[in-house]
């Protein structure tokens, strides 16, 4: 318990640097946020008024109180382009990425899973071999090249699936899978390199603790063992790594949406950077770090929980 | 990106390992098969980098109107872009592009997150546990990518913006690198004898326990880089990168997907490049590992 | 803000990157129906072989909305002349016809002008079409809110003496009102429905037009029905169904498998495949658009003449136009193209690059050995690709041009804020040459984001907004045009062609300098 306490207490100092990161990305802009935003000819009344309505105007201090009281209430401010609510267009977003990523996590499932038992259980044989050497290039083709295979390939050359015409999943979900498939396949693919490789060796090592040796000396055959003893052990690390991959995962989907023009949430936060909608940024990145936060936190505690066996000094964090 | 992730794994096991006797090392470097296929790979790429504009049959920005689009032919080995630009040329130059702004990021990342990690690692307290590896922890929670593009839409596009934007992503992982291996090393003997001897703080950190501590540091570096790589990519991809005409495999990825069609050449060559380049990154990552650790051939 | 964002809904409506272009093809244009007559013949007994019969159109983008007074998009109008009649509309040999307006007279020395309506039209919900309903959509059209604010600002008043008679009082003469009304400020919605739907109306949407709105699901497909009761005779298709493709190579697959029988683009680099495919028709045309780039007036660099003149010279167009579009458009250098009815050969043509002149241009400017400046432009890959091909011109002569990559709608606020260096942004070509020429070089036009101002200039085009003959004003816009080349605030560099492929299932195609594929008389073999 005192090891979930600590978790839970240390995330505090990490939401309040956060908030002073996210919060002084706008005063980054070199020069005046608001000449910059509104150009050299812009009149001093208009200047003024963007001054106000960034609240540039007070001093820092109060600036980040203000900030702060409103993001703690889920206001992230209004869009510098059209003066829409920034967590508005944040949350019409989310649905879309949080498919792509449940997706993602599923084709990763679907692939690492067999072919990381197979690898661990042949250890040192030419299917792990295989195997190993599959998720090194996996490990090393960005997603955003193989999302751009997939639709020379699948797309261009065969015209097996769209391009492009998202519909949510709730009007039309073969079209919607249609459009999905391939932006999910891309992130997939990788994360599932990574997860192989994370369950292979979580096997390996489960494979000599004690109790399964015993089971071993006891006569259980193979499959047995890794089904009930090494799988159902190797899960909780192999989770809680699923959880730390949720920042590379939101990183990779940000290009992968770009590519395929899928209207989630990282096309947005790039149509903003090239709006020079300055808010949306900010809002954006704080929502991607509190999602990371938030998933670590639960996944840390979970494990905590679930394996009594952590030990408080174990982690590095 | 996901790349640098090892790191939250790595301390613990690096920390297993005492040095091996040099006789150990070079037997087992015969067969370590990464450490020679990333090294050759990663001096192939470091070579065209310094080199390409002595290897490229054009200059990479020379563009010729009367050869748009080409395939592979006697005058344009891999083919030519939708500006007639020849892609060799360019792919060479992605070279330099990309070892630039991966490199330069390192040192921004090292200059910051090394004495930051010794410091941290060495004191330990209260400033370490609730400042500095909160700091790291607020600054790691940003998604790699997504802090890169924030910044540099912030700092505004361009390669050197690039740079400090990756760099700053790589601070968390080598401050957690550097002050994991300091707890452990203050522990040794060797730290105990400088202490007594009543050496200043300063020189036990810098001149007795960080030289120990570099191979674990070189391990994350190198695949630090292999991050870096997809993220220059990824932030050229976008427009926020190299700036035109400057050749990056990400700029030319993004023209490459205009002409998936009539030029699929164009989407191939960069994208083998950056697969390589990575790849080279990582198995070197693991082949210093290897070689420091090789109880640790799992 | 509230303002601004009305001025920037017009900028959208109006200007168009290079990609949109090949996008979209041209703006302005008019109703549907035969040819300018009000021919009422075989309007019910005819059920042509095609009563049944559906065509399918691939656009190569999602038109935004479906209303006239907020269409902010190029591509709308692919659907929206198939809905809605105009009160005139664009005739094939490029002039003005009738459309719901069967005659009119010019008074009171070009300031009045009384329209008599077509008699018995109704809209497809039953609400007859009359004076009452003319002024409802001027008024509308008119509103600080709508995308046809600026273009309808000089009208003074609006009577309807009796319920097929409509006067406009204008503020002063102003020539271009007739193409204007056989644009999308001519298209006429019911009243009854803008009442019922409110702000929903764009997505139920209802006009007079040859066809009625079905259905529509965003991002993939518009469906239009036959209004059977169409006042200039049935159509003959049953159905229209326009679907989407971002991608205009996909479209083009499309076109091939037989999935759209009709697209309104065709890539530049499958041009001349298609030409030499004998199941094919492509329509490869100027059209009334230009591309180019602003220099601002106002700051370094470009506040010097000579600069603006040695940029303005050192690029040449022929190499553009190959290189880009694969020949589809013709070297420019003024707004009016060969569809123009001002066009003007001597004018529109661009000089040879002459390196020793812009050398001497750099010299006289104080900057022999060069300059640098930032272009920004949108980040599109056509446009990225342009602007690189300029960007290696100008590097010949010293001059570095850094590219300053935004989305659409940033460079349209820059540019309204003056607030960059130069900034490329093409125009999609109106019906009437003033709307290609005017707001962009008269003293603080809405669209002058050169910041450019010359007295004569001004004179110049406020003349030919009076003058009603064309050949007058086009004596006019050459004047001005020796002007601009002179002054060189915007740099013109090629009129885009429209392109059209479609299969030989399709009948009675009609080419429209605009750009728009009137549905109206096509049928299916």
């Amino acid at each position: 318990m005192a090891y979930v306490a600590k978790r839970v207490l240390t995330t505090i100092p990490v939401l309040f640097i956060l908030s002073v990161m996210v919060f002084s990305l706008i005063h980054l802009i070199p020069g005046d946020p608001a000449q910059v935003i509104l150009g050299q000819d812009a009149t001093p009344a208009a200047l003024a008024a963007l001054r106000a309505k960034l609240g540039l105007n007070e001093n820092i201090l109060a600036q980040y109180w203000n900030w702060l009281g409103h993001v703690v209430v889920g206001n992230l401010g209004n869009s510098l382009l059209d003066g829409e609510s920034v967590s508005h267009l944040i949350f019409q977003r989310l649905p879309v990425t949080l498919e792509l990523a449940i997706g993602t996590f599923i084709i990763a499932l679907l692939i690492a899973f067999p072919l990381g038992i197979l690898a661990a259980v042949y250890r040192g044989r030419w299917l792990d071999g295989t195997a190993l050497f599959t998720a090194t290039i996996g490990i090393s083709v960005p997603p955003f090249w193989l999302g751009i295979l997939l639709l020379l390939l699948f797309t261009v050359k065969i015209h097996l699936f769209p391009s492009s015409g998202y519909v949510p999943i709730w009007q039309n979900p073969g079209r919607n899978l249609s459009v999905m498939i391939l932006p999910m396949l891309s992130t997939g693919f990788r994360e599932a390199a990574v997860l192989m490789r994370m369950l292979r060796s979580t096997i390996l090592e489960v494979l000599h603790e004690d109790y399964v040796r015993t089971a071993k000396a006891k006569g259980l055959n193979g499959w047995a063992i890794i089904v009930h003893h090494a799988l159902r052990n190797a899960l909780i690390p192999v989770m809680t790594m699923g959880g730390l991959q949720l920042a590379g995962l939101l990183g990779g989907l940000v290009i992968t949406e770009t590519i395929f023009s899928l209207p989630g949430f990282g096309s947005l936060l790039v149509q903003s950077v090239f709006s020079r909608d300055y808010t949306t940024v900010q809002g954006a990145a704080l929502v991607a770090a509190l999602a990371v936060i938030l998933v670590n936190l639960i996944v840390d505690v979970l494990y905590g929980v679930v394996d009594p066996r952590i030990r408080l000094g174990k982690k590095a964090s | 990106m996901a790349m640098l992730e090892p790191s939250t794994e790595q301390p613990q096991t690096v920390l297993r390992a005492a040095p091996s006797a040099h006789r150990r090392r070079w037997h087992t470097l015969r067969k370590n098969r990464a450490l020679v296929g990333g090294g050759s790979i990663v001096f192939v790429i470091l070579f065209a980098a310094v080199f390409a504009n002595e290897l490229a049959p054009y200059s990479p920005n020379a563009q010729n109107y009367s050869a748009i689009l080409q395939g592979i032919t006697w005058q344009h080995w891999l083919g030519t872009d939708n500006l007639g630009r020849d892609t060799l040329a360019r792919v060479l130059m992605g070279a330099r592009t990309s070892m630039e702004v991966t490199l330069g990021a390192a040192l921004v990342g090292l200059v910051i997150g090394v004495p930051v990690g010794i410091i941290s690692g060495f004191y330990r307290g209260f400033l370490d546990d609730w400042l500095i590896m909160r700091i790291v922890d607020a600054i790691q929670s940003f998604p790699f990518l997504i802090l890169a593009l924030v910044l540099a839409a912030m700092l505004g596009p361009g390669i050197r913006n690039a740079m400090i934007a990756i760099g700053i992503g790589y601070i968390p992982v080598f401050v957690r690198t550097v002050r994991g291996q300091m707890i452990a090393e203050s522990e040794k003997e060797y730290v105990l004898a400088a202490r007594m001897t009543g050496a200043r703080d300063w020189r036990i950190m810098f001149l007795h326990i960080f030289p120990n501590i570099t191979t674990p540091l070189i391990v994350q570096v190198t695949l630090a880089a292999a991050g870096g790589i997809v993220a220059e990519a990824s932030l050229s991809y976008l427009g926020l990168g190299a700036q035109p005409p400057t050749a990056s495999w990400g700029s030319m990825l993004q023209v490459a997907q205009g002409y998936l069609n009539s030029a699929p050449l164009l989407a191939i060559v960069p994208g083998v490049c950056l697969v390589i380049a990575v790849l080279g990154f990582n198995l070197l990552g693991d082949g210093i590992q290897k070689l420091w650790d090789p109880k640790r051939t799992d | 803000m509230k303002t601004k964002h009305a001025k920037l809904a017009v900028a959208l409506t109006t200007m168009v990157s290079l990609a949109a272009i090949t996008a979209c093809g041209n703006s302005g244009g008019a109703g549907s129906s035969n040819q300018g007559g009000n021919a009422n013949q075989n309007s019910t007994s005819a059920t042509p072989s095609g009563s049944t019969q559906t065509l399918n159109i691939g656009l190569s983008a999602d038109p935004p909305t479906l209303d006239p007074a907020l269409s902010s998009a190029l591509v709308d109008r692919q659907v929206m002349f198939n809905l809605y009649d105009t009160l005139f509309q664009l005739e094939p040999n490029n002039t003005i016809g009738a459309d719901l307006v069967q005659s009119y007279q010019i008074s009171n020395g070009g300031k009045t002008y009384t329209f008599h309506l077509h008699p018995g039209v109704t809209f497809t919900d039953g609400t007859p079409f009359d004076a009452a309903a003319v002024k409802f959509n001027l008024q509308r059209d008119m509103a600080p809110a709508s995308a046809r604010h600026s273009s309808l600002s000089l009208i003074q008043a609006i009577e309807t003496p009796d319920s097929a008679t409509v006067v406009i009082h204008l503020k002063q003469p102003f020539s271009p009102l007739l193409a204007i009304l056989a644009g999308r400020a001519g298209m006429m919605v019911s009243p009854a429905a803008v009442q019922k739907e409110g702000s929903n109306f764009a997505s139920q949407p209802v006009g007079t037009g040859p066809f009625e709105f079905k259905d529509r699901v965003k991002g993939d497909h518009i469906t239009l029905i036959r209004n059977p009761h169409y006042w200039n005779g049935e159509p003959k298709l049953a159905q229209v169904t326009y679907k989407i493709f971002t991608d205009p190579n996909v479209e083009l697959a499309n076109l091939e498998s037989g999935a759209v029988q009709m697209i309104d683009t065709v890539p530049p680099q499958q041009l001349a495949s298609m030409q030499s495919n004998a199941n094919y028709t492509v329509v490869n045309k100027v059209g009334l658009g230009y591309q180019g780039f602003y220099l601002n007036v106002s700051q370094p660099p470009f506040n010097n003449p000579y600069l603006r003149q040695a940029v303005n010279l050192a690029i040449n167009r022929q190499t553009l136009v190959n290189v880009v579009v694969k020949g589809e458009a013709q070297p420019g250098y003024s707004p009016f193209s060969s569809a123009s009815p001002v066009y003007n050969a001597q004018e529109d043509t661009p000089p040879p690059v002459d390196a020793a002149k812009v050398k001497q241009l750099l010299q006289q400017g104080g900057k022999p050995n060069g300059f640098s400046f930032t272009m920004q432009a949108a980040n599109s890959p056509i446009t990225l690709q342009m602007v690189q091909i300029i960007q290696s011109m100008l590097s010949q002569f010293g001059i570095k041009m850094k590219i300053d990559q935004l989305e659409f709608g940033t460079l349209l606020a820059n540019n309204e804020n003056h607030a960059f260096q130069a900034s490329q942004l093409g125009w999609s070509g109106r019906l009437d040459p003033d709307q290609d020429i005017y707001s962009f070089f008269v003293s603080g036009g809405p669209l002058n984001a050169s910041n450019y101002s010359n007295s004569q200039v001004d004179h110049l085009l406020n003349l030919a907004r009076e003058q009603t003959n064309m050949a007058d004003r086009a004596i006019t816009y050459a004047k001005v045009m020796d002007l601009l080349h002179k002054d060189a605030p915007y740099v013109f560099l090629f009129h885009q062609n429209n392109t059209f492929a479609y299969s030989n299932q399709v009948q009675g195609f009609q080419y429209y300098s605009d750009g728009v594929i009137r549905v109206d008389g096509l049928s299916l073999q």
